[in-house]
């Protein structure tokens, strides 16, 4: 099992949207995925048509392992499912861990409502807090949006440093650019510059500003179940791609 | 997570729907037209016994599996037999069916498929649900499976009320056979037979043999029609088993009818041997490529184009026996003189209690299969160890016929080393038989011109690795025998067939 959070310490980036097309694209190829939304707006589960669980806000949930495993809903799709928002940071840590240990009963639970995942997918609220460090320390990837402007430059050069200030590992770190405007001489010239002082380090994808990411919300589908074979739905089938490679 | 299957002996209806989902919505994709079905299943009736249903309609081939999933894929095949289709789930699941059988056209009829989804105000999923409504000229039936989305179990719950209170019921696949087809009965080729303690000796004969003439009349039109090769055998062992009947139970019979009904079954076997032959060498044709190298596959297929040829031939020669006046009215003679209580003459010991005749019909059998099995070391002719083989399948029919005299889990237990020695000594047989008919096959003259020598050599090819079998085979007759002839298994003949009495 393998676990994939999707962050970035700025709002709006493309998080969202870049966890529920993973997601998606992981079901797809027959792996067993279960998308958790940890951002309180709910906006993964909502794409999903999935409401959120009211059940899920009472404070000691997860000491009870068989009513965590029940507020999983299973999405329209095969191999799919959603934990809907309403994760309290106290209960993400003790999930986070207990999903890293083999034998946690939170894992055997899951197991026995035949729904032992092969891929998690996090998505992430956009803040440097401990709740992202518990994510860093679990993800085994950490799949960064960057819109290439200045301004996320310096974002994204922050949260370098932070994981080499908290010692952790670096690799993790899976940059993408997002929300790409070709027509833009800045966006390019910045993706030029990024690609360079971080050398190897950003995936070769670029998800293109479009508007078929933006219909999702009309949609309450992922981008690739709509317009896979326009250009957002490819770049996103590109990006799991090229994940997955460098897995 | 597994799906739940419910059946309505009242076909359920797309306009059904907005009253069975309350607060949902339901969409449903329903067929314009309504398809013809075609019901699968082997003779026996194996998918329908292992309590699944398998059709085929519009292309497809569905399997709906005991717990109600149904899987498909296309119904495109190169024959009936389970390993001629395509490969796919359904095929992937049919693993357990006999590989001799083929699948055959046990009923038809026309079926509606309804794929419904029922969905909040959000348009979201929480229940998928498949109606498969099958219906005949005076029968219909739809069976409904319900696929639960993961975290919906209160919309499950809510629409399984909803349907039971519209009549629907918890089914198995296996129930729309029972449902549609009522007269389909599944062939039994070992007819279960029991008896009461009054049963005379002359009566349970008079039982066994007019099951066993039933079982052969089954096998039949599937013989005629060259279903599979399984009829025929069916057929055979029926009427091999009515002669053991015969010759075991002397004296139940008076000599002189014993004497005449010996030969008529006689008579009546002897036209299906050299189809059976026949089938048994294209049975095992892969087995024989694979026993010898590339450069002698040529002669063997030679070989088996001559094979073929004859097999035609013989087919037609038993087809046209099988559909004469005379067979037909001489089954139909002896059906009527073994309908019970039988119009035989009682021989001397017809009078005796089923129960007391048994024990003293196995008894005497097994210390013969012991007597021979006695004489046999390394160096005993060929002879000997056949005619233990022999007795050892007497032995067998004759546990078998009165198994339910006795207590089920004793007979087991003396049936299972039984079976093992008779493993060995069936195939020491066969590669003798294989042998022999292969070194008359080259001695006949039938192969002839340039292609003869090509065949004789593969052929002989094939002897020399059959005889060595053989002898592997034959050298495991001892131990194999002394395995089964434990101080437990003696035991057990003993106290279940001379101390006791009968057991019921
Ligand atoms: N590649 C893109 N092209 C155009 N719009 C995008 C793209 N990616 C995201 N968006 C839109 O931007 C907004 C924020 O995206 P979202 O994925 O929710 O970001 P985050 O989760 O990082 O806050 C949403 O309205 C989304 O539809
Ligand atoms: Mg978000």
């Amino acid at each position: 099992m393998k676990i994939i959070a999707c962050y970035s310490n700025k709002g709006g980036v493309g998080k969202t949207a870049s966890a529920v097309n993973l997601a998606y694209a992981y079901a797809q190829s027959g792996a067993r995925t279960l998308l958790c939304d940890l951002d309180p707006q709910g906006a993964s589960g909502f794409y999903f048509r999935v409401k959120p669980s009211k059940k899920l806000k009472e404070a000691k949930f997860f000491e009870d392992v068989e009513r965590f495993t029940k507020a999983i809903r299973g999405s329209d799709y095969e191999y799919l499912d959603v934990l809907p928002a309403n994760l309290t940071f106290r209960d993400f840590d003790i999930f986070l861990s207990r999903m890293k240990n083999s034998r946690s009963r939170l894992k055997k639970a899951l197991k026995a409502v035949d729904g032992d995942y092969d891929v998690i997918l996090l998505d992430c609220p956009p803040n440097l807090s401990s709740l992202s460090e518990a994510v860093f320390k679990a993800a085994d990837h950490v799949v960064v949006p960057v819109i290439p402007s200045t301004l996320t430059e310096r974002t994204f050069a922050q949260l370098v440093s932070f994981f080499e200030e908290q010692g952790l590992q670096a690799k993790k770190l899976k940059p993408f650019f997002s929300m790409v405007q070709s027509r833009k001489s800045l966006h390019g010239e910045t993706m030029e510059r990024m690609r360079k002082s971080y050398k190897g380090k950003f995936l070769e994808t670029q998800l293109p500003f479009s508007t078929d990411v933006e219909r999702m919300g009309v949609h309450r589908e992922p981008t690739m179940a709509f317009a896979g074979n326009r250009p957002a739905g490819k770049a996103y089938r590109a990006l799991w791609h090229e994940l997955e490679k460098r897995t | 997570m597994s799906n739940s299957l419910l059946s309505c002996s009242e076909p359920l209806l797309p306009t059904d729907w907005p009253n069975l989902s309350k607060g949902l919505v339901a969409h449903v994709d329903a067929d314009q037209e309504t398809a013809k079905f075609v019901l699968l299943d082997c003779f026996d009736q194996s998918i329908r016994q292992s309590g699944r249903l398998l059709f085929e309609s519009g292309g497809q081939l569905t399997l709906v599996q005991p717990d109600g999933v149904p899987v498909s894929q296309t119904a495109e095949r190169s024959g009936n037999f389970v390993a001629d289709l395509a490969d796919g789930p359904v095929k992937a699941r049919l693993a357990d069916v006999d590989p001799l059988r083929c699948l055959l056209n046990l009923g038809e009829g026309e079926i509606d498929q309804q794929q419904v989804k029922l969905v909040d105000d959000e348009e979201k999923t929480h229940l998928r649900v498949q109606v498969l409504t099958f219906s005949t000229v005076d029968r219909a039936t739809s069976l409904i499976s319900l696929d639960p989305v993961r975290g919906y179990g209160k919309s499950l719950k809510l629409v399984r009320k909803k349907l039971a209170e519209r009549g629907a019921t918890e089914a198995a696949p296996r129930q729309i056979m029972d449902v549609l087809f009522p007269e389909l009965h599944a062939y039994v080729a070992k007819p279960k037979l029991e008896y009461s303690q009054e049963t005379t000796a002359y009566c349970a004969a008079n039982r066994i043999i007019s099951a066993y003439l039933s079982v052969a009349r089954q096998n039949e039109a599937g013989t005629l029609a060259d279903f599979d090769t399984e009829f025929l055998h069916d057929y055979r062992v029926a009427l091999r088993k009515i002669r053991s009947v015969l010759s075991l139970f002397k004296g139940v019979y008076g000599a002189a009818a014993t004497q005449d009904l010996k030969q008529r079954f006689s008579d009546l076997m002897a036209p299906t041997g050299p189809l059976r032959d026949l089938d048994v060498y294209l049975l095992e044709r892969d087995y024989y490529f694979d026993m010898l190298p590339a450069n002698l596959h040529e002669g063997l297929r030679l070989m088996f184009a001559t094979f073929e040829a004859d097999r035609s031939a013989v087919l037609a020669d038993l087809t046209k026996r099988l559909k004469s006046a005379a067979y037909k009215r001489e089954m139909a003679d002896l059906e009527a003189t073994f309908v019970p209580p039988g119009e035989c003459i009682h021989g001397a010991l017809g009078g005796l209690s089923v129960g007391d005749y048994a024990q003293k019909l196995i008894w005497k059998r097994y210390r013969k299969v012991s007597k021979i099995a006695a004489k046999i070391d390394d160096q005993t002719p060929d002879e000997e160890v056949h005619e233990l083989r022999i007795s050892c399948k007497k032995l067998r029919y004759l546990i078998e016929f009165f198994a339910l005299q006795f207590d089920a889990a004793e007979i087991k237990a003396l049936l299972k080393p039984l079976k093992r020695l008779q493993d060995n000594l069936g195939l020491f047989n066969d590669y003798s038989v294989q042998q022999e008919s292969l070194q008359a096959l080259i001695s006949s003259g039938r192969l002839k011109g340039k292609t003869a020598l090509m065949a004789a050599q593969s052929i002989g090819a094939l002897i020399s690795i059959l005889h060595g079998r053989q002898l592997e085979e034959r050298a495991r007759v001892v131990q194999s025998f002394a395995r089964f002839d434990s101080p437990e298994t003696r035991e057990r003949f003993r106290q279940m067939f001379h101390e006791k009495g009968p057991q019921l």
